[in-house]
C-alpha cells in the first residue's frame, strides 16, 4: 500500500532541459539541495552477521551436505554479499535520479513536524529488483559454469528461466504501477499476468497429500488437483504481493517482513537438504537458496536506507517484486504449504482486514495509525490491520517501536511454524 | 533515441491534484480527467492495409507454396490469432496509457514541428511500454498453445521471454529516468544474460567456401568468442534502432518491415527444410515475431506521421531485444544482420560523430522550416539527413516513406543475395 502521498505538482526549482539543451544529460547538480541521510550500516551489518552465522553452521557443521553443494552455496553467498553492496551503492544515486522525475512522497506518520514535510524519494525497491535479477543471472551462470549443480542442468534451467522471467515482469509491471498509479482494481491483477510463465513451465506434481486424519472421509490418500493446482498456484502469488502490500505503512515493516521471511526459508531450505537423500527434492531446495539469499542481501541494503527514519520508500515496485519472489520459490521448490505458514502474520492481517477491504465496513485511503506530532506517538484507529490492533492492544507507541513489535511477531511466527512442522510431520504426511 | 525535447517543469496550466494536506480532490489512483486529453483517433485504415499487405502472402506461403505439417500450420494459424486480438488490444491501450503517461509528465515535443501549432503540443512519450506488456502477455498465452510442459525450447522460449523482459524493464526505466547515455549502452549487456545462460547451441560457424583453403578449416567452432558475439549482436541491435529515429513513424516502421522480413525468411526456411529442429527452430521465431509485428502496428496506428504518441527508448530497445533474441536462437543471426542493413550503414556513417572526432549535438535532426514545412538535411552524419542532402528537401512524412522503402528494398535486395550466395556460400 503506497501510504505515502504522492505530488503531482513538481518543485518549480527543478532544472528544464528546455532552456539548457547542452546540460540535457548532466546529472541533477542539484547536489546541494539533495543528499540522502547515511545508510544504517551498522544495523543492517549486525542483521546480516544474525543471519549468516545459524546458515554457515547449518551448512557446514549441522548437516553433512556434499561439498559441490557447500561451495555452490558458499559461491551464491559471495555474489549476493557483492548484491548487498551494488544496492547500498547505487540507491542514493537512483533517488536523486528518481526524485528529479518527481517520484516521491511524504512521510504521513510524520506530518507535524520537520521531517513530514521532506520529499522522500519513491520506489526505490526498482534499484533492489533490478540487482537481484543480475545477481541471480550471475550466480546461476557461476553455479553451472563450476557444475556444481546436483542434477543436470537443463532440468532446472527451464524452471530457473520461468522464476526469472516471473520475477522480472512483476518488477516492471510494479515499476508501471508506481509511476503511473493504476487504479487498485488493476494492481490486483496484475500478479496474474506475471504469473503466467510459471504456470506454464510448472511441470511438478499437481497432487496434494490428504492430511491422514482425513483420508477415512475423503476417501484417497493422494488427490490429484490437475489444473485447480495451477489456480492455486496463480491465488498464491497474487496472495503473496498484495499481502505484503497492505501490511505496510511503518518505515521498514515491507522491507523487515520480507527479511523475515526469506531468512526463515533459507533456514527451512537447509534443513530439508540436511535431511533428505532424494537428489530433485534436495536440488528444489538449492534452488529456492539461490533466489532467497539475493532477495535477502538486496532487501538488506535497501533497508540499510529504508528503516525508521526512512530516507527512502521502497513503492509498490518493492512489494511486488518481493511477493512474486517468495511465491515462486515456494512453488517451484514444492513447499508452498510451509511458506504459509511463515506468511501467517500476513494471512492474519488480511483476514481481519476483509470487512473493510470489501467495503462492508468503510474503508478510508490509508489505514494508518493516527500521528501525535506533541508526543511523538502513534494512536491506533478503529482500523481492522495488524498495525493499528497492535495499538490498541499494547499501547501507544513510537514508530520505530511499533515496526520492531511487528516484525518480531514475524519472527516468532516463523519459529512457531518451524515447530508446528516438526510436531505435525508424523501425524500429517 | 528520444529526439523529442523532454521537459521538467510541467505546463502550468494543465490542472493538477491540489497538493495541501487535507484536501486532496483527486484521490492518487484514481483515473485522470477524460475531458482534457484524448488522442486523435488511430490510423486504421492505413494499418489494416499494411496488416493485409503482409497476411497475404504470409497466408500464400503457408497454406499453398509450401508443404507444410498441418500442425505446424495449426499452431502458426493460432499464433496469427493471439497476435491480431494482441493489436486490438494495443490500439485499445494507447489512449488509457496516454493519459496516465501524460498526467506523470512523461511528454516531449515535437521539434520536427517547432514553429507550428503542433509543435507546442504536449506528445505523451513511453508508449512503448504498452506493446511491450501486450507482447509479452501474447507470447505468454501463444506458448500455452505451441508448447508443451516438456519440451526441449521450453528453455529457449523463458530466456526469451526473461531477456525480453528485462530489456524492456531497463528501457522503461531509462525513459523515466533519463540515465546517462554511457549506461544505456551497457543495458542491453545486462538484459542479454539469461540468453547466453540458456543458449545451448552449436557455438561454430562455418567458413566460406572459398575462403577455407587460407583457414584450413571448413568449420570454426568460436566458443566463448560465439557468446561474446551475441552480446554484441544485442547491443548493436538495441542501440542501432535507436540511432536511426527521430522522425515520427521511423523506429516503429523500421521493425514492421524487418519483422516482416524476419517472417517470410522464417517460413521460407521451414516449407524449404525436413530437419525437425531446424523447422522448429524458425517455428520458434515465428511466435515471437507475429506478436512482435502485430503489437509494433497498433503502436504505428498513433505513432504515424503525424505523431499523436512517441514511443520512446522502451520501444526501441524492446523490439531490438526481440530481434536479436530471435536471430540468435533460431540461429539465423547473419540473415538477421542482412535485414538491418540501413542500421548498419546508419551506425557506420555516424561512427564518426558517435566517437567524437566529429562535432556531435544533441540532436541530429534535420532543420524543419515552418514556413514550407519541409526538412532540410544538415551536415549530421546519419541516414535521415543524407537522404535530405541526396534526394532534396521533403516533408516528414515523405523523408519516414523513402527511409522505410530503403529498408523494405535492403530487405529484398538480401532475400536475393541469399539466393544466390547460398550455394557458392555454404
Amino acid at each position: 500500500m503506497v501510504a505515502r502521498r504522492r505530488q503531482s505538482i513538481p518543485d518549480q526549482t527543478v532544472r528544464s532541459s528546455e532552456l539548457t539543451p547542452s546540460n540535457y544529460e548532466a546529472p541533477p547538480t542539484e547536489k546541494e539541495e539533495f543528499s540522502l541521510a547515511a545508510p544504517k550500516l551498522g544495523l543492517m551489518l549486525s542483521i546480516l552477521a544474525l543471519f549468516l552465522v545459524p546458515f554457515i553452521y547449518f551448512l557446514f557443521v549441522r548437516y553433512p551436505t556434499e561439498i559441490d553443494l557447500r561451495l555452490s552455496i558458499l559461491v551464491c553467498i559471495a555474489i549476493s554479499l557483492c548484491g548487498f553492496v551494488a544496492t547500498v551503492l547505487l540507491v542514493p544515486v537512483a533517488a536523486r535520479y528518481l526524485l528529479r522525475r518527481n517520484l516521491f512522497g511524504r512521510d504521513i506518520n510524520k506530518k507535524g513536524t520537520p521531517r513530514g514535510a521532506a520529499k522522500v524519494p519513491e520506489a526505490l525497491g526498482i534499484v533492489t529488483g533490478i540487482v537481484f535479477l543480475v545477481v541471480a543471472i550471475l550466480v546461476q551462470l557461476a553455479v553451472s559454469f563450476l557444475q556444481y549443480n546436483l542434477t543436470a542442468d537443463s532440468d532446472w534451467l527451464v524452471e530457473y528461466n520461468a522464476a526469472l522471467a516471473c520475477i522480472c515482469f512483476m518488477i516492471l509491471l510494479g515499476f508501471v504501477d508506481d509511476v503511473l498509479d493504476v487504479p487498485w482494481s488493476v494492481k490486483l491483477v496484475l500478479p496474474f499476468f506475471s504469473a503466467l510463465p510459471l504456470v506454464m513451465a510448472y511441470a511438478g506434481h499437481t497432487s496434494i497429500i490428504i492430511p491422514k486424519p482425513l483420508v477415512p472421509y475423503v476417501g484417497l490418500s493422494v488427490l490429484d488437483l490437475g489444473l485447480i493446482y495451477k489456480v492455486y498456484m496463480i491465488m498464491l502469488v497474487i496472495f503473496c504481493t498484495n499481502s505484503i502490500n497492505i501490511h505496510a505503512g511503518i518505515n521498514g515493516l515491507e522491507v523487515g517482513q520480507t527479511v523475515v521471511i526469506s531468512s526463515a526459508i533459507l533456514i527451512f531450505n537447509l534443513m530439508q537438504i540436511g535431511a533428505s537423500t532424494d537428489l530433485d527434492y534436495k536440488q528444489a531446495h538449492v534452488f529456492s537458496i539461490y533466489i532467497m539469499l539475493p532477495l535477502l542481501t538486496t532487501s538488506l541494503g535497501l533497508l540499510a536506507f529504508n528503516w525508521y527514519p526512512s530516507s527512502v520508500f521502497v513503492g509498490d515496485t518493492y512489494t511486488y517484486f518481493a511477493g512474486m519472489a517468495i511465491a515462486v520459490v515456494g512453488i517451484l521448490g514444492h513447499f508452498s504449504e510451509t511458506l504459509l505458514l511463515f506468511f501467517l502474520p500476513q494471512v492474519l492481517n488480511f483476514l481481519y482486514s476483509c470487512p473493510q477491504l470489501f467495503g462492508i465496513v468503510p474503508c478510508p485511503r490509508h489505514r494508518l495509525p493516527r500521528f501525535d506530532p506533541q508526543t511523538g506517538l502513534l494512536i491506533g484507529t478503529s482500523d481492522m490491520n495488524f498495525v493499528n490492533l497492535f495499538l490498541r492492544l499494547f499501547g501507544q507507541c513510537t514508530e520505530k517501536t511499533l515496526c520492531i513489535r511487528l516484525v518480531i511477531f514475524q519472527v516468532f511466527s516463523c519459529l512457531l511454524c518451524f515447530q508446528l512442522r516438526s510436531i505435525l510431520a508424523g501425524w500429517y504426511k | 533515441m528520444a529526439v523529442r525535447r523532454r521537459t521538467s517543469i510541467p505546463n502550468q496550466t494543465a490542472a493538477q491534484p491540489n497538493p495541501e494536506p487535507g484536501g486532496d480532490p483527486q484521490p492518487p489512483n484514481a483515473a485522470p480527467p477524460a475531458d482534457e486529453f484524448s488522442l486523435a483517433p488511430p490510423k486504421l485504415g492505413l494499418i489494416l492495409s499494411v496488416l493485409a499487405l503482409f497476411l497475404i502472402p504470409f497466408f500464400y506461403l503457408l497454406f499453398v507454396h509450401y508443404q507444410i505439417e498441418s500442425d505446424l500450420r495449426y499452431y502458426i494459424s493460432i499464433g496469427v490469432a493471439l497476435s491480431l486480438v494482441g493489436f486490438w488490444v494495443t490500439v485499445w491501450l494507447i489512449p488509457v496509457a496516454a493519459r496516465y503517461l501524460l498526467r506523470r509528465n512523461m511528454f516531449g515535443y515535437d521539434i520536427n514541428k517547432r514553429g507550428t501549432p503542433r509543435g507546442e503540443v504536449k506528445v505523451p512519450e513511453t508508449l512503448g511500454i504498452v506493446t511491450a506488456i501486450v507482447f509479452l502477455v501474447v507470447a505468454i498465452v501463444l506458448q500455452l498453445f505451441t508448447l508443451t510442459a516438456d519440451s526441449d525450447w521450453l528453455v529457449e522460449y523463458n530466456a526469451a521471454l526473461a531477456c525480453i523482459c528485462f530489456m524492456t524493464l531497463l528501457g522503461f526505466v531509462d525513459d523515466v529516468l533519463d540515465v546517462p547515455w554511457r549506461v544505456k549502452l551497457v543495458l542491453p549487456f545486462f538484459a542479454s544474460l539469461p540468453l547466453m545462460m540458456a543458449y545451448a547451441g552449436h557455438t561454430s560457424i562455418i567458413i566460406p567456401k572459398p575462403l577455407v583453403p587460407y583457414v584450413g578449416l571448413s568449420v570454426l567452432d568460436l566458443g566463448l568468442i560465439y557468446k561474446l558475439y551475441m552480446i554484441m549482436l544485442v547491443i548493436f541491435c538495441t542501440n542501432s534502432i535507436n540511432i536511426h529515429a527521430g522522425l515520427n513513424g521511423l523506429e516503429v516502421g523500421q521493425t514492421v518491415v524487418i519483422s516482416f522480413a524476419v517472417l517470410i525468411h522464417n517460413l521460407m526456411q521451414i516449407g524449404a527444410s525436413s530437419d525437425i529442429d531446424y523447422k522448429q527452430a524458425h517455428a520458434f521465431s515465428i511466435y515471437m515475431m507475429l506478436p512482435l509485428l502485430t503489437t509494433s502496428l497498433g503502436l504505428l496506428a498513433f505513432n504515424w506521421y503525424p505523431s499523436s504518441v512517441f514511443v520512446g527508448d522502451t520501444y526501441t530497445y524492446f523490439a531490438g531485444m526481440s530481434l536479436a533474441v530471435v536471430g540468435i536462437l533460431g540461429h539465423f543471426s547473419e540473415t538477421l544482420l542482412l535485414f538491418f542493413l540501413p542500421q548498419v550503414l546508419n551506425f557506420l556513417y555516424s561512427c564518426p560523430q558517435l566517437f567524437g572526432f566529429v562535432h556531435c549535438p544533441r540532436h541530429r535532426l534535420p532543420r524543419f522550416d515552418p514556413q514550407t514545412g519541409l526538412l532540410t538535411g544538415t551536415k549530421d552524419m546519419n541516414l535521415v539527413n543524407l537522404f535530405l542532402r541526396l534526394f532534396g528537401r521533403c516533408t516528414e512524412k515523405s523523408l519516414c516513406i523513402r527511409l522505410l522503402i530503403f529498408q523494405a528494398l535492403s530487405c529484398l535486395m538480401c532475400f536475393g543475395l541469399r539466393y544466390i550466395l547460398a550455394g557458392w556460400y555454404k
